[in-house]
C-alpha cells in the first residue's frame, strides 16, 4: 500500500472514531467547568458530600478486598486447572456485568430477608444487610468481581506453567512456588484488578439504592440532590466524585505502563 | 541410574503407553522422535509433574513414583530457561537452596565454584531477562546444579540457542557431565547434538517405545522401518534375505554378519553411506552403476537423487559440493556408486 493510501485509511479510522471519543468527553468536560470555585468549595466543605465521598471509597476499598483474598483463589484456579463445570463458573463470574444492577439489589436483599433461612440467620447472628454497609460492601462485592477475577486470571495465565514446573523441581512446594513465583510475577494484575474493581464499585448506584439509601454514598447522593435540588446542585457533587474516579483511573494506568515497560 | 519400567501416562488426548528405559550414572541418554511423541511429557513424568497411570520410576535404587517433584531431586532445563524474570541471575541459582537444608558453608563453596565454573561472575546482579541464551541456559545450569541433583534431565536445552552458543553449550554439557557421574536424559530434535552427546537412546512415536539401545544402533541399526525413516536412512528397499544375501534391484548384495536372518524385510541403507566410485578405487565392497535424475543443494551438500541402472532402482545420497563440483556432476550424468556391506542394514518383518 502506498504512504498516502496509508495516511487516507487512518485519516478514515481518526473520523470514525471521533464521535465515540467526543460521546464520553463532551458531557464530562461540561460538568466539570460548569460549577464554579465557590460551590466546589463549599461542596468539598459539606459534611454530607464529604461523608458520601469517604463512605463510597471506603465501601469500595472493603469490597476490593474482599474480592482480594476470595478472587485471587477462584482466579488462579480457572486459570490452572480443568474441572467440570468451569465454564458454567466463569459464567457465573461474568454474570453480575450483564444483569441490572437494582435486580442485583433486589436479589441480595430477597436473600438477605427474613423470609430467606440465610436470612434469618444472619438477623439472629446481629448480621443486617438493609440500610448498613454490609449491605453496599455485599452489593459492591457482587459488581466488582467479574473486573477483579477476569483481570488477575488474564495474569496467572500470562505466568508460563513452565516456570511453575522449574521451581517444583528446585524444591519449591505448591505454595511456595505460588508465593515465591506465581503471585510476584501477576502482583501488576493484581493491582490494576483491585483499582478496576474499587472504580466499578465506587460509581455503583442501582444496586446501592435498593440495599442502602441511608448510610448514603456519592452516588446516592448525587441522585438526591438531582431529584430535590436539581442540576446545578448535583453537578459540583459528581466533580468530587469524578476527581476520585479520574485518581483510580491514572493510577491504573500508570500501572499498566509500568507492566508494559517490565515486560 | 534412572529405571522407567512399565510407564503409563495419560493426559487429554495422548498416552503415554508402557515405557521401559535405563541410563545409568555414565550415561547422557537421548529421548528422540517427532514433535508430539511425549518425549517431553515423558521427561515431565520422570520429574514428578504429571501424574502417572502407572508403572515405576527408581532414581538410584528408590521408588519416587509417589514422590511429588519436590522431593525427587532431580534437575531440569527447558528449552527457554524458564528462568524467574522477577529475580537475578543470583538469586535464581540460589532459589530453591533453602528447601534442602544446605549449611552456609556448602552453600557458599557450591555457589562460587559453579559460578566460576560456567563463567557467571560478571553477570550474577543483573536481571535475566537482560541475559544472552548462552548466558541464560548456564544459569539455568546452575541454578539445577546447585541442589546436587540425582539426574539432570534435558528438555530441548540447546534448540533455542543461535549457533555460536549451541557449540558452547554443548562441548560444557558433555565436560558437565564427565564431572558428575549423574545421568542426564536429553530431549532433542536434533541429531547431531543426539550423537554428540549421547551414548545411549530411545525412539518414541506416539506415545510408544520404538527403539532403545546404544545411540550409534538407532542410527545404523534401527529396529522399524519408521525408526529408520526417521533417523535419516533414506534408503529403503523391500528385500529377501537368503543365506545372507539380498537383492539391490539387480544386484546381489552381502549382508553384515551380525544382520543376518533368513526372510522378508526392508534393506537399509544411509544416503551418506553411498560414495562416489572413481577409477581405481576399491575400498567399496559393492560398485553399482546408477544415473543422477535430480540434484538438490543443500548449503554445503547435495541431495543427489540416483537411478540404478539396470532395474532403476531409487536411491538417495549426499555428496559434497566439493565433490560434485571436481566431478562436475549433472542430472543425467551416469557414475558408478558404492558402498560397504557394513553399511548394509536389514530390518526383519
Amino acid at each position: 500500500m502506498k504512504p498516502h493510501r496509508d495516511r487516507l485509511f487512518f485519516t478514515l479510522l481518526f473520523f470514525a472514531s471521533l464521535p465515540l471519543v467526543l460521546l464520553v468527553v463532551l458531557p464530562l468536560a461540561k460538568m466539570l467547568t460548569q460549577p464554579g470555585w465557590t460551590e466546589l468549595w463549599e461542596s468539598i466543605r459539606d459534611p454530607q458530600v464529604l461523608g458520601a465521598l469517604a463512605r463510597s471509597m471506603g465501601t469500595s476499598l472493603g469490597a476490593a478486598l474482599i474480592c482480594i483474598l476470595f478472587g485471587t483463589p477462584l482466579a488462579y484456579l480457572l486459570a490452572r486447572k480443568s474441572f467440570p463445570g468451569k465454564r458454567a463458573v466463569e459464567g457465573i463470574v461474568d454474570l453480575p456485568i450483564m444483569i441490572p444492577h437494582p435486580v442485583i439489589g433486589i436479589a441480595v436483599l430477597s436473600l438477605a430477608g427474613r423470609h430467606h433461612p440465610l436470612g434469618r440467620a444472619l438477623q439472629e447472628i446481629g448480621v443486617q444487610v438493609m440500610g448498613t454497609y454490609t449491605g453496599i460492601v455485599t452489593v459492591l462485592v457482587f459488581v466488582g468481581l467479574p473486573f477483579y477475577v477476569n483481570t488477575v486470571k488474564a495474569g496467572f495465565e500470562a505466568v508460563p506453567t513452565r516456570l511453575e514446573k522449574a521451581s517444583r523441581s528446585l524444591g519449591a512446594g505448591m505454595a511456595a512456588t505460588f508465593l515465591r513465583v506465581t503471585l510476584p510475577l501477576t502482583w501488576t494484575q493484581i493491582v490494576l484488578g483491585t483499582i478496576m474493581c474499587t472504580a466499578r464499585a465506587i460509581s455503583e448506584f442501582g444496586a446501592v439504592v435498593i440495599v442502602a439509601y441511608h448510610p448514603m454514598t456519592a452516588p446516592v447522593l448525587i441522585y438526591e440532590r438531582f431529584t430535590a435540588y436539581g442540576l446545578r446542585y448535583s453537578q459540583s457533587v459528581c466533580f468530587w466524585l469524578i476527581a476520585v474516579s479520574f485518581l483510580l483511573f491514572v493510577s491504573m494506568r500508570l500501572v499498566s505502563r509500568v507492566r508494559t515497560v517490565e515486560t | 541410574m534412572i529405571e522407567i519400567r512399565d510407564l503409563t501416562v495419560q493426559v487429554p488426548g495422548f498416552r503415554l503407553e508402557s515405557i521401559g528405559l535405563e541410563a545409568g550414572a555414565s550415561d547422557i541418554f537421548a529421548l528422540i522422535g517427532p514433535t508430539g511423541s511425549g518425549k517431553s511429557l515423558l521427561l515431565e513424568a520422570v520429574a514428578g509433574l504429571v501424574p502417572v497411570q502407572g508403572g515405576r520410576v527408581r532414581i538410584q535404587g528408590e521408588d519416587v513414583t509417589g514422590l511429588p517433584p519436590e522431593k525427587r531431586r532431580l534437575g531440569l532445563v527447558y528449552q527457554d530457561q524458564s528462568l524467574f524474570p522477577h529475580l537475578s541471575v543470583r538469586d535464581n541459582i540460589h532459589y530453591g537452596v533453602r528447601y534442602h537444608g544446605l549449611d552456609a558453608a556448602t552453600r557458599r563453596d557450591r555457589f562460587e565454584h559453579l559460578v566460576r565454573r560456567l563463567e557467571l561472575e560478571q553477570i550474577l546482579e543483573r536481571s535475566t531477562i537482560r541475559l544472552s541464551g548462552g548466558e541464560k541456559q548456564r544459569v539455568a545450569l546452575a541454578r539445577a546444579l546447585m541442589l546436587q541433583p540425582r539426574a539432570l534431565l534435558l528438555d530441548e536445552p540447546l534448540s533455542a540457542l543461535d549457533p555460536v552458543f549451541r557449540d558452547d553449550i554443548r562441548v560444557l554439557l558433555r565436560s558437565l557431565h564427565q564431572e558428575l557421574g549423574i545421568p542426564f536424559v536429553l530431549v532433542s530434535h536434533n541429531f547431531s547434538e543426539v550423537l554428540f552427546l549421547a551414548g545411549r537412546g530411545a525412539v518414541l512415536r506416539d506415545g510408544v517405545l520404538e527403539q532403545s539401545g546404544p545411540i550409534r544402533d538407532l542410527f545404523e541399526r534401527p529396529a522399524t522401518p519408521f525408526c529408520a525413516r526417521f533417523v535419516g536412512m533414506k534408503n529403503l528397499v523391500p528385500c529377501t534375505v537368503e543365506q545372507g544375501r539380498a537383492r539391490l534391484g539387480d544386484v546381489t548384495v552381502r549382508l553384515p554378519g551380525a544382520d543376518v536372518r533368513e526372510g522378508r524385510g526392508t534393506l537399509g541403507l544411509r544416503p551418506e553411506d553411498i560414495v562416489l566410485v572413481e577409477d581405481g578405487d576399491r575400498s567399496c565392497d559393492h560398485v553399482l552403476r546408477a544415473r543422477i535424475s535430480a540434484m538438490e543443494g543443500q548449503g554445503f551438500y547435495f541431495r543427489v537423487s540416483l537411478s540404478l541402472e539396470p532395474g532403476g532402482l531409487s536411491l538417495s545420497a549426499f555428496w559434497t559440493r566439493q565433490v560434485v563440483d571436481r566431478h562436475r556432476l549433472q542430472p543425467n550424468d551416469l557414475v558408478r556408486i558404492g558402498f560397504s556391506s557394513r553399511c548394509l542394514h536389514a530390518i526383519y518383518e
